[in-house]
């Protein structure tokens, strides 16, 4: 059994004209040591699906139904202190997107990592802790003096660098990072992944990384989850995401990023936004923005089909691989196409038939 | 077309379109702002009161709109001493016989007059002294904010009572205590406010074409710091009426215009407090009520001026 | 600029303001329309006494010279006789001094320890019903005067209820000898504070809610809140340790503020309370132009305020390591 298994998980959002469905009925799982990339645009559910995985939502936000399952314990059914004793940052942490904001501004950076692993750890000294957060310091290649530094007085890699220290000061078996390198400098971002990845591999914890960034998740990543509207539209390993995907938001996605064997290729983004997610209707959430979209897509909502070796799809046309993927590479498919329905017709005319 | 936009004309029906458009987004934040609302209500109802608290008369139209006021608020011996509350004297009468509800009613003047005068000079030359201080820099900042720094450092309330003590009561004088010190707070507010203005590529431009000083300061920045300052005079109206009544309570008050703060003294001077709830209890309330309905106004207004607020609800 | 050039600067400020201050003060109490000496002569007096009384206050002399008097004495604590209980100033105002910090002191220490936990709580559960109804409580404390609340707190507790004594400091007329803690520790003693300490605390307590609550809610936005969160540390933790302890930096920089409100407010709640004060003190000499009292009064007053201002500025060097000295 994989070491975190989400089933059907559905967190929702109250807002004052309904429930906001960021995330929708999602099935995934994570197995020890592995690496899984959440992808999306902004707004598309992967954070919330992320955090729902340590229940860190805001007040107005709860799991109305599904399970995640973490190494044998139901997390939906732990009350917060068990919660907060036996699964944050112990066997759970994250990095967060922007280092900087992510330490108390108003304490040193080595007391916060001293509070977390003695909070956690009841038999830790202080000076033991201090000396491993010396020690991560050190491993990190931060000079390990800094530790009585305020976060402030930190560059913006340096702090990513601490916040990583923080996240692994209790070797957790799954790290959350939240675009761990997006406020970085392209040459930093690299180098902080590196190391990113080398700890992981380090204490053999699994990884989930949330991104809109194509070129992060397919450096980085074993398998990769595309969201769309609160669901995993598709998942596969890498590779073949990469290579083959089969739902056209993942072949918008990809059109939108540099592609390593192709330099003269075209950056073709995708028109339009991320649904609303209020209430949706039945159907396919990409297919106001789907240059493929048919009468099916409007009117049934695809489920998850599986194309082999864990590649799953939700799209009623993701037979049509070929097809979809030729057409996708050129621009005019994307560009000319109209947002929305084309057929939109009111109700109260086909009603007749 | 755009060679006019900067002409004076332009400029004016800007400034224009400007206070315009805050005045609507003023009321649109009211919408749904329940104690914004109370506050608008309790506030009009008292400057209705304000304005017909005595009978007014209209010389050429020979006529005359009767006060709201029953009986004369310092006429003596309208009622009996220390009577309480009757259909005749709805809030009974004070030692020496008058009126409460009537002096109460004719109280509701002064509040308005000292809240609105003191309040709109104050902002007035704190707004000058914060737009000045931050446009030019320099030695000027520096020697305008030691003396807001100095203001400061001045207790409010002892300062009048010196300054109306030596100089007499009376209204102005009053008024003129609480504007010297209650001008400082909207001074260093406007002083950010319009050093953040100062950097925007739109007074870059004014300064390119050669617009003078006073021009940018008052035509093209002034319109921008315009909302600030209007809700800093909401708070100042709030001050200035507690300052007066605190005056008055102390005895500092004018002896000419009968106050709420004057009539909470008067209860004291004659050892009521004890006895005389209906005397001691209107006004204290009245004084409450109206301060708390600017507030309540300027809460509001604050989301205007700083829309991060309203998402805070 | 390191810690030590930041705070000898602020001291030299604080040189020119306290300057500033004490030629306010002399340019206040010559501002008199007329005769400016006609304050400092009591009612009835020959004119010979008159001139006597001017001569003795060195009024008669020009204006420059008064001044480089006036400073001097204020520097060796000299104000003066006061008119009435023909007795050195200092010696009438240095008990009434320490009564109205007592009291001021007590009332602040409640309203910012009400204020803040109260303010805390309201921008943890802001939406809720208790942030709305906390704001409008709130709100009405704000609006009301200081004698206001006096009155209705003398009307129920006293009045009605009669659970405290009217005014005063304590029971017996005598005076206490002994220690502070004779002085200030008995409980008839706190029995006397108890009702004009809430007063001041209920008024004071508005500003330091309003703006924690403000702060608060900035602050729980911050990300770091978060990571606290998903750290697992308990919630009292990140509310008090990281969040309260953020949103208290502005509420430094408005102590000072509150301390002249304080001191403004003392004049008020003791006549109220008939508390043997400075503030009271002040009123009835400005009333019985006993000016070199009021004169006491209103610089002792000012002096506590800039030094408050001038602590609240250490304080927030100290509490805050991203201040730079610029």
């Amino acid at each position: 059994m994989s070491l975190l298994e989400i089933t059907d998980l559905k967190t929702y959002y109250r807002a004052s004209d309904g429930w906001v469905r960021a995330t929708d009925g999602v099935s995934l799982s994570v197995d020890r040591g592995e690496t899984v990339g959440l992808v999306g645009e902004s707004g598309s559910g992967k954070t919330t699906l992320a955090k729902s995985i340590i229940r860190l939502f805001p007040k107005n936000a709860e799991i109305v139904d599904g399970s995640i399952n973490y190494d044998g314990t139901e997390i939906t059914e732990l009350t917060d202190r068990q919660l907060r004793k036996q699964i944050r940052w112990s066997e759970i942490s994250m990095i967060p997107q922007n280092a900087m904001n992510g330490f108390d501004p108003v304490y040193t950076v080595g007391s916060q990592i001293v509070e977390v692993i003695r909070y956690h750890e009841d038999d830790t000294s202080k000076k033991e802790a201090r000396k491993r957060a010396r020690e991560l310091f050190n491993e990190l290649g931060i000079d390990p003096d800094r530790i009585d530094d305020y976060p402030h007085q930190f560059s913006g890699g340096m702090a990513q660098r601490a916040m990583i220290a923080l996240a692994l000061c209790l070797s957790p078996n799954i790290i959350l990072a939240d675009e761990p390198t997006t406020a970085l400098d392209v040459v930093i971002q690299d180098r902080i992944l590196e190391t990113i990845k080398e700890k992981q591999r380090e204490i053999d914890s699994a990884m989930i990384m949330i991104t809109h960034d194509m070129s992060v998740v397919s450096e980085t990543c074993d398998r990769i989850a595309v969201v769309y509207g609160g669901r995993v539209v598709e998942i596969a390993d890498a590779e073949t995401i990469m290579m083959s995907p089969r739902h056209p938001y993942t072949l918008g996605l990809r059109n939108a990023f540099p592609d390593i064997s192709d330099e003269d290729k075209d950056l073709i983004s995708i028109p339009g936004t991320p649904p609303d997610l209020v209430d949706p209707d039945e159907g396919c959430r990409f297919a106001p923005r789907c240059p493929f979209a048919t009468e099916e897509c409007w009117e049934v909502t695809p489920e998850a089909e599986d194309y082999g070796d864990g590649h799953m799809v939700e799209c009623h046309r993701a037979d049509e691989i070929e097809y979809l993927q030729e057409e996708a590479a050129k621009k005019e498919t994307w560009m000319e196409q109209e947002i929305g329905r084309p057929d939109e017709t009111p109700p109260e005319v086909t009603s007749d038939d | 077309m755009s060679t006019e936009t900067n002409s004076p004309v332009t400029r004016l029906f800007d400034g224009v379109a400007n206070s315009a458009r805050f005045i609507r987004d003023k009321f649109e934040a009211f919408e749904g702002d329940r104690l914004g609302q109370i506050g608008l209500v309790i506030l009009a109802t008292f400057i209705f009161i304000g304005i017909f608290a005595r009978p007014i008369t209209i010389d050429f139209l020979n006529i005359t709109i009767p006060g709201l006021a029953p009986h004369d608020p310092t006429a003596t011996r309208v009622g009996g001493r220390l009577e309480p509350p009757s259909l005749e004297h709805p809030l009974g009468t004070t030692v020496l016989g008058r009126d409460v509800f009537s002096q109460l009613i004719a109280g509701t003047r002064v509040t308005l007059l000292v809240g609105s005068l003191a309040a709109f000079m104050a902002v007035f030359i704190g707004t000058n002294i914060g737009l000045v201080s931050a446009y030019f820099g320099g030695w000027v900042d520096d020697v305008l904010m030691r003396i807001t720094d100095i203001v400061y450092a001045v207790p409010f309330l002892p300062f009048a009572i010196v300054l109306v003590a030596i100089l007499g009561s009376s209204i102005v004088n009053i008024i003129v205590a609480i504007v010297l010190v209650l001008w400082r707070s909207t001074a260093r507010v406007i002083r950010s406010q319009v050093l953040s203005h100062k950097q925007r590529p739109y007074v870059e431009s004014a300064e390119a074409i050669g617009a003078s000083h006073v021009r940018i300061m008052y035509l093209h920045i002034l319109p921008n710091v315009l909302p600030l300052a209007f809700l800093y005079a909401a708070f100042a109206v709030g001050w200035a009426v507690i300052a007066e009544a605190s005056l008055s309570f102390l005895g500092f008050g004018d002896p000419t215009m009968l106050s709420w703060g004057e009539m909470i003294f008067n209860v004291y001077t004659a050892d009521a407090i004890r006895v005389a709830w209906w005397w001691v209890f209107p006004p204290g309330i009245a004084i409450m009520l109206f301060v708390m309905s600017v507030f309540f106004i300027g809460r509001t207004l604050e989301k205007v001026v700083n829309p991060e607020l309203r998402h805070q609800e | 600029m390191g810690l030590r050039e930041y705070v000898i600067r602020r001291l030299l400020q604080l040189v020119v303001t306290f300057w500033a201050f004490f030629t306010l003060l002399f340019v206040l109490f010559r501002l008199v329309p007329g005769d400016p000496t006609s304050m400092f002569i009591l009612d009835g007096m020959t004119p010979e006494q008159r001139e006597q009384r001017i001569a003795e206050l060195g009024l008669d002399q020009p204006l420059h010279v008064q001044y480089v008097e006036y400073i001097s004495q204020l520097l060796t604590g000299d104000f003066g006789q006061s008119f009435i209980y023909r007795e050195p100033v200092i010696d009438i105002i240095i008990v009434r001094f320490m009564n109205t910090i007592v009291l001021m002191g007590t009332a602040l220490f409640f309203a910012y320890l009400i204020g803040l936990t109260f303010g805390a709580l309201m921008g943890w559960w802001r939406g809720s019903k208790f942030e709305r109804g906390g704001i409008v409580v709130t709100l009405a404390a704000r609006s009301s005067p200081e004698f206001w609340v006096g009155i209705v707190l003398l009307s129920v507790f006293v009045f009605w209820l009669g659970w405290f004594p009217s005014g005063g400091m304590r029971t017996t007329g005598g005076e206490l000898g002994g220690g502070f803690l004779a002085r200030y520790g008995s409980t008839d003693f706190l029995r006397h504070l108890f009702l004009p300490a809430l007063t001041g605390a209920i008024v004071f307590m508005a500003t330091p809610t309003l703006l924690m609550r403000n702060t608060m809610l900035d602050v729980l936005n911050a990300d770091f809140i978060e990571i606290k969160k998903a750290e697992g540390l308990p919630e009292r933790t990140v509310l008090y340790r990281h969040a309260a302890r953020n949103s208290v930096l502005p509420i430094v920089t408005v102590m000072a503020i509150a301390t002249g409100a304080a001191m403004g407010g003392s004049v008020v709640i003791e006549t109220v309370f008939n508390w043997p004060g400075m503030g009271r003190e002040m009123v009835r000499a400005v009333n019985s132009n006993d000016y070199p009292v009021a004169m006491a009064a209103f610089f002792l007053m000012g002096s506590v305020v800039i030094i408050m201002n001038f602590l609240a500025d250490l304080a927030y060097v100290y509490l805050d390591p991203r201040v730079e000295y610029e």
